[in-house]
């Protein structure tokens, strides 16, 4: 049954064997004594703290949405950084290797990547890049802000949600692990037929490419779920859908891509490994195989896994753009209505990914338009964005620096889109360089959102804001790098360079790839800006901290309760009665009012559980890379056992009293009126600059419509 | 005549849009090879690019200036714009932000339509609804190995390895397919990609009446000997091209089933080697075909995966550079 | 028109909870449970196109197709004992309206047992195909016909296993708000196994029988 395979296998190790460890290997060799020096640094630290109790505790077994939602943004955070790398060595191969002249070093004809490992690391890159750097920075905010935005406590499934976080975390893990045991595939993210088949690519590379996808993918369908169920079912009282936030809206549209696309995903993948451990001819070439159909089934994924990151990142720029040009946002109708297009328009244009590959012009010319179509809501959504700005007051801080860095390159990649949307010009630019930049212009518009995001809800997760300073030097440094990288990209995409180049044969692109590989470094800066962000704001956190409404123009539910969100988020629900319902009740002046008497609070006990089945999956998808066979039924049986134990024992959950709660709430007041204090003090400055809370525009506080403002304000 | 006016309206927005471009490589050739066709083909292909970039260019660059006009407009504390707190709704601008893309993307949709039925490539209607009666199509069958290409001319019996020679003013159709994995055919002054496929068979077209040599390229990954999986086409005279079949068919070396099979070994076409075959055994293309089709595999060394400069050495001292 | 959509007045708006406001627990899971169903009719839906495109004759290349081996009275007792399991789950539910611990009890067992005659068929025709030499290596179209039966089948297995856990509990716990909202989320997995299989009988068996 099983198929026949070129290298070694024994019933033990598999097919492990010491060669599959590159410890040769002149750039993988000293990395892998960087992180081993680096982890039992980071390891002996945690000891030396006794910190592994309060790690064990408070973050590898929470189910605190907000918590989650926090590891999901580190993890896509140090992902990000590895795809940096990556495409950093991308860069430096393509500005090294250029003619026939050009020398070659580490075993490599031209440049330093022999054109196997060239293959890998442009794969690695995308995967990382697209659905565990992206993904889970996305899901990340989803899981902090969903919840608040709507007046929920927690997530509908909290130990779900968990369960989520650590199967993107083993397919990190899995896909890392792969640097320094065995290789990655070298068929690019997407995959190739017949590339990927076993004659083609003998090593493991490919079964760490499929087991990672398909890790990401599950974890990814039942975060989704549970996004969904959250929303529709957890809404607070008074939180209809026509006052649901945008940035809700977005998430709702996107999680609705998701659960029904990412089968679509497993189902690719899974036949690619039916390919190659059982032998069967899905896409193979002969023997009634169907090698399009892989492309076809991959792309009916991957084009609504497009918009499942572009959404929510749009949901994001609709959420910062009003907060900085303190007016609601303009046509929310719409902006629903167009979030809902691209999301059922996302399911009739997969095509457009291969009009190259013959099918006739009915097709290519029926799918070409349902592209097009696209553009309609996308364009409305930009034109909504421009017509907020206006009769507003900008304040261009960090964080609206970033969503209209954002909405140009919205811009750029919506131009260069229609064009690859129609055939006739698709033709010429399909496969090259032209089609890497068009989509890293769209990625790199989620990229602006998360960025101008992170900023934007820091103030909300942690109670303090990042550095001003530092937040725009990286923005501007970013931006650099961003312009110098990806214009030369379109120019070469027009000289008709195309794309995974190992070796580039043309002399004249040279100069052109040398001006890119200093925008890498560029990059290179805006990263260390970003340390420096982090450090300096982590430094300053005391001169940063701010009250519930961090940035005085906030106008969604989040804003409501303080800063950072108590675990319980509201100590009573909200009673929703706006669309904006901070900038209500900051207008009516009972932006202040606080509950006048408590209840006790039934919320959800933390689990081991879902970190060890995270675990254990990890196993199992390191079992099935290497085929050792008894380790995977090993961890199939573990997992099913656990899933087993787990519904036996239950949650029963745990009460915060009345008591406490009032206790917990008082504190939390009595700090926001220090902040609201401190604030005073300040004045002008960095700090008085970025907030905006005196409107000069609103009648004195005291002839507003309800100034009695405090706990009696309800008696 | 349609092409005509096209054409003429082409030169006059391609000279108004690149003029920078032109001006910076004016002396070294234009290295866009995008913009500077030399065939039917990429011809209409760069006129729709005009058009798209033209409609799109200008609502794109509109509203890139509404922007910056809005931002400088109502940036806070300069008071140069009125401030209304609670203006989020306007029907006016809710149809002009809806009807400009809808409209946009009416008038592109025809231009996507029939550019998707001029340039289609296994019926072009630039190239066959202009078909010359006096001059006879050139059939090539393109056969892409890992990592090389075979050029067969049916119609001459002849074959070239890793180089395509074609008369000018004369249509030409391929046939395509691959030994191994699926990769793309590329020449981009001439014509848009195909993607090359194992077991099947898909096809293109070219017209072009400029004499000259242009760069083709295997534009999809294909494993290896991708990047050096490059290939020159040269636009001869029809007399030149004559000469040169006569010239093909008095090579020593010939192509049977057999010998395939040997060249089809995968191969990495470092130095740009050009072989000719002065006879090619007929059904060539559909042996292949079948062959493939039957489950026939070149299988890759796993060595040329890992260390190509000993395989460089190896494949040198097998003699098959 | 109004900055916030609202015409709620804010000298009398409520502006915090008062309702003891409550999420159905129940309600929550299967409406979570549903979607997962969903998402799992999506991956049919994928096996099913997948099947669609290998079932040419060229996909069969020349070997074996569903007509040479499919016995239609054969499936016919599969599709019995699926629906009659169903029927019988359905009935167990029918005792749980009534608190019935024993008609539960029976009715999920019944539905193991023909769950399990279920599944012991399929292996069986499974083993007899490879002894015919027919496996997922013969080629592109048997691929698609054993995977997509066998992923069904595979569903039906771990469907089984639930089943077992679902009477443990039960048993152990009684009719707890998790233990009923179990109960419910499993029959509406079995019923959509069944509902697959309706599909899989018509389209892969009969139809490949016919053609």
């Amino acid at each position: 049954m099983l198929v026949d395979l070129a290298g070694g296998w024994n019933p033990m190790l598999g097919r492990l064997a010491w060669s599959q460890i590159p410890y040769d290997n002149p750039i993988l060799a000293p990395l892998f004594v960087a992180v081993v020096i680096g982890a039992i640094l980071v390891l002996g630290l945690i000891t030396y703290y006794g910190k592994w109790t309060y790690l064990w505790k408070e973050w590898l077994t929470t189910v605190d949405h907000k918590k989650l939602g926090v590891m999901y943004i580190l993890i896509g955070l140090v992902m990000l950084f590895r795809g940096f790398i990556d495409g950093l060595m991308i860069r430096t191969q393509q500005a090294w290797a250029v003619g026939s002249h050009s020398s070659g070093v580490f075993g490599a004809l031209h440049g330093y990547l022999t054109p196997f490992h060239f293959g890998q690391v442009y794969s690695a890159h995308g995967v990382i890049m697209i659905l565990l750097a992206a993904t889970p920075l996305l899901v990340g905010f989803m899981n902090i802000i969903v919840p608040i935005q709507i007046g929920a406590r927690d997530m509908a499934y909290p130990y779900l949600n968990a369960l989520g976080l650590w199967l993107t975390a083993a397919a990190g893990a899995l896909i890392m692990i792969s640097l320094f045991v065995g290789d990655f595939a070298h068929n690019g993210w997407f995959g190739y037929a017949p590339i990927f088949e076993l004659q083609y690519s003998p090593g493991v590379g490919v079964d760490y490419w499929i087991w990672t996808m398909e890790l990401v993918a599950l974890g990814t369908t039942l975060g989704g779920i549970n996004i969904l169920a959250t929303i529709i079912k957890m809404r607070a009282p008074g939180m209809t859908w026509g006052r649901l936030p945008i940035f809700v809206w977005a998430t709702l549209s996107a999680n609705v891509i998701a659960l029904t696309s990412f089968p679509a995903l497993q189902v690719a993948l899974a036949l690619v490994a039916a390919d190659r451990y059982l032998g069967a001819h899905f896409f193979t070439a002969g023997l009634g195989g169907n090698l399009m159909l892989y492309t076809n089934l991959f792309w009916i994924w991957g084009h609504p896994e497009v918009y499942f990151v572009i959404l929510p990142a749009f949901g994001m720029m609709s959420e910062i753009f009003p907060t900085f040009s303190e007016k609601p946002l303009f046509g929310y109708i719409t902006m629903v209505l167009a979030s809902m297009a691209i999301a059922g328009v996302s399911w009739l244009v997969w095509l457009h990914h291969f009009f190259t590959m013959g099918a006739g012009p009915y097709v290519n010319s029926a799918f070409s338009v349902a592209t097009m179509l696209v553009g309609i809501p996308t364009g409305v959504k930009v034109f909504n964005w421009a017509f907020t700005m206006y009769r507003g007051r900008l304040t261009f801080n960090a964080a609206m620096l970033w969503a209209i860095g954002a909405l140009f390159l919205l811009l750029i990649g919506g131009l260069t889109g229609m064009m690859l949307a129609v055939p006739a010009i698709n033709y010429m630019v399909h496969n090259s360089v032209f089609v890497v930049a068009h989509f890293h212009s769209m990625l790199l518009v989620i990229v602006y959102a998360i960025f101008a995001s992170v900023i934007y809800w820091f103030p909300k997760v942690f109670g303090f804001k990042v550095d001003e300073f530092w937040a725009k030097t990286m923005f501007w440094l970013f931006s650099a790098g961003t312009a110098l990288v990806f214009v030369p990209m379109y120019m070469l995409g027009f000289m008709g360079m195309t794309r995974r180049l190992d070796y580039v044969f043309n002399t004249v692109w040279h100069p052109y790839l040398l001006v890119m590989e200093f925008g890498i470094a560029v990059y290179m800066l805006s990263v260390l800006a970003f340390f420096a962000l982090l450090y300096v704001s982590i430094r300053d956190h005391a001169k940063n901290q701010v009250g519930a409404d961090a940035w005085g123009t906030s106008r969604s539910l989040e804003w409501l309760t303080h800063s950072p969100v108590p675990f319980y988020n509201f100590a009573v629900l909200p009673h929703i009665s706006a669309r904006d319902e901070v900038a209500w009740r900051r207008d009516n002046g009972i932006d202040h009012v606080q509950p006048d008497h408590y209840e006790d609070i039934h919320m959800p006990n933390n689990t081991g559980v879902a970190i060890i089945l995270g675990g254990l999956t990890f196993v199992l998808g390191f079992a099935l890379v290497w085929r050792i066979w008894w380790l995977c039924a090993f961890s199939l049986l573990a997992i099913i056992a656990l899933v087993i134990y787990r519904s036996f024992k239950g949650d029963p959950g745990y009460i915060i009293t009345a008591a406490e709660l009032e206790e917990m709430e008082k504190e939390a007041i009595r700090r926001e009126a220090q902040v609201g204090k401190q604030r005073h003090q300040a004045g002008g400055g960095v700090l008085g600059e970025a907030i905006a809370y005196e409107r000069s525009d609103l009648p004195p506080l005291a002839s507003r419509p309800s100034s009695s403002v405090g706990l009696d304000h309800r008696s | 005549m349609q092409v005509k006016w096209r054409n003429n309206l082409k030169n006059g927005w391609r000279y108004a849009a690149l003029a920078p471009i032109l001006l910076l490589n004016g002396c070294a050739g234009n290295p866009y090879w995008i913009f500077d066709p030399k065939g039917l083909m990429a011809d209409t292909n760069l006129f729709y690019l005009l058009v798209d970039v033209g409609v799109m260019g200008t609502i794109v660059g509109l509203t890139a200036l509404l922007v910056v006009w809005f931002m400088w407009r109502y940036q806070k504390g300069k008071n140069r714009g009125k401030y209304d707190p609670a203006w989020s709704h306007s029907n006016t601008v809710e149809v002009v932000v809806w009807g400009i893309p809808i409209i946009a993307v009416g008038f592109l949709s025809y231009f996507a339509v029939t550019g998707t039925f001029e340039i289609n490539p296994y019926n072009p209607t630039v190239i066959t609804n202009h078909l010359k009666p006096a001059s006879d199509p050139v059939e090539v069958d393109v056969i892409a190995t890992d990592w090389q290409w075979l050029f067969v001319y049916p119609q001459y019996h002849i074959a070239v390895a890793n180089e395509l020679v074609l008369p000018a003013h004369t249509p030409v159709f391929f046939r395509l397919t691959s030994t191994a994995v699926t990769t793309t055919f590329f020449i981009p002054q001439l014509v848009g990609m195909i993607d090359v496929m194992p077991g099947m068979r898909t096809k293109n077209a070219l017209e072009s009446n400029n004499t000259g040599e242009y760069q083709g390229i295997a534009s999809d990954y294909a494993g290896a000997g991708t990047s050096w999986m490059t290939f020159k086409t040269k636009m001869l005279s029809s007399s030149d091209f004559g000469q040169w079949v006569q010239k093909v068919q008095q090579s020593p070396t010939s192509m049977t089933y057999t010998s395939f099979n040997n060249y089809a070994d995968p191969y990495i076409n470092v130095h740009h080697k050009v072989a000719y075959f002065s006879s090619v055994q007929d059904g060539l293309f559909d042996h292949v075909i079948d062959e493939v089709m039957n489950g026939k595999t070149w299988r890759i060394p796993p060595m040329m995966t890992e260390n190509m400069v000993a395989y460089m050495q190896k494949q040198n001292a097998e003699h098959r550079d | 028109m109004s900055s916030h959509a609202s015409n709620v007045d804010p000298k009398t708006a409520e502006l915090w909870d008062k309702s003891h406001y409550q999420h159905d627990v129940i309600s929550t899971r299967t409406f979570g449970y549903f979607m997962y169903l969903l998402s799992d009719g999506m991956l049919f839906a994928t096996l099913f196109a997948a099947y669609g495109v290998l079932s040419y004759q060229h996909s069969y290349f020349g070997g074996p197709t569903p007509a040479d081996f499919v016995k239609p009275w054969y499936t016919f007792a599969q599709t019995m004992a699926l629906f009659l399991s169903v029927l019988t789950y359905g009935l167990g539910m029918n005792a749980l309206k009534h608190k019935n611990k024993s008609g539960v009890i029976n009715g999920l067992l019944a539905a193991f047992v023909l769950g399990a005659l279920f599944l012991a068929l399929d292996i069986h025709d499974m083993t007899h195909l490879a002894s015919l030499g027919i496996t997922v290596a013969t080629s592109g179209g048997m691929s698609a016909f054993i995977i997509l039966t066998q992923v069904h089948a595979t569903h039906i297995f771990f469907g089984l296993i639930w089943i077992l856990v679902m009477m443990a509990q039960v048993l152990t716990k009684g009719f707890t708000t998790d233990v009923v909202g179990r109960l419910l989320t499993l029959r509406m997995f079995w019923h959509l196994q069944a509902i697959i299989w309706v599909f899989v009988y018509v389209f892969v068996y009969l139809w490949g029988y016919m053609s």
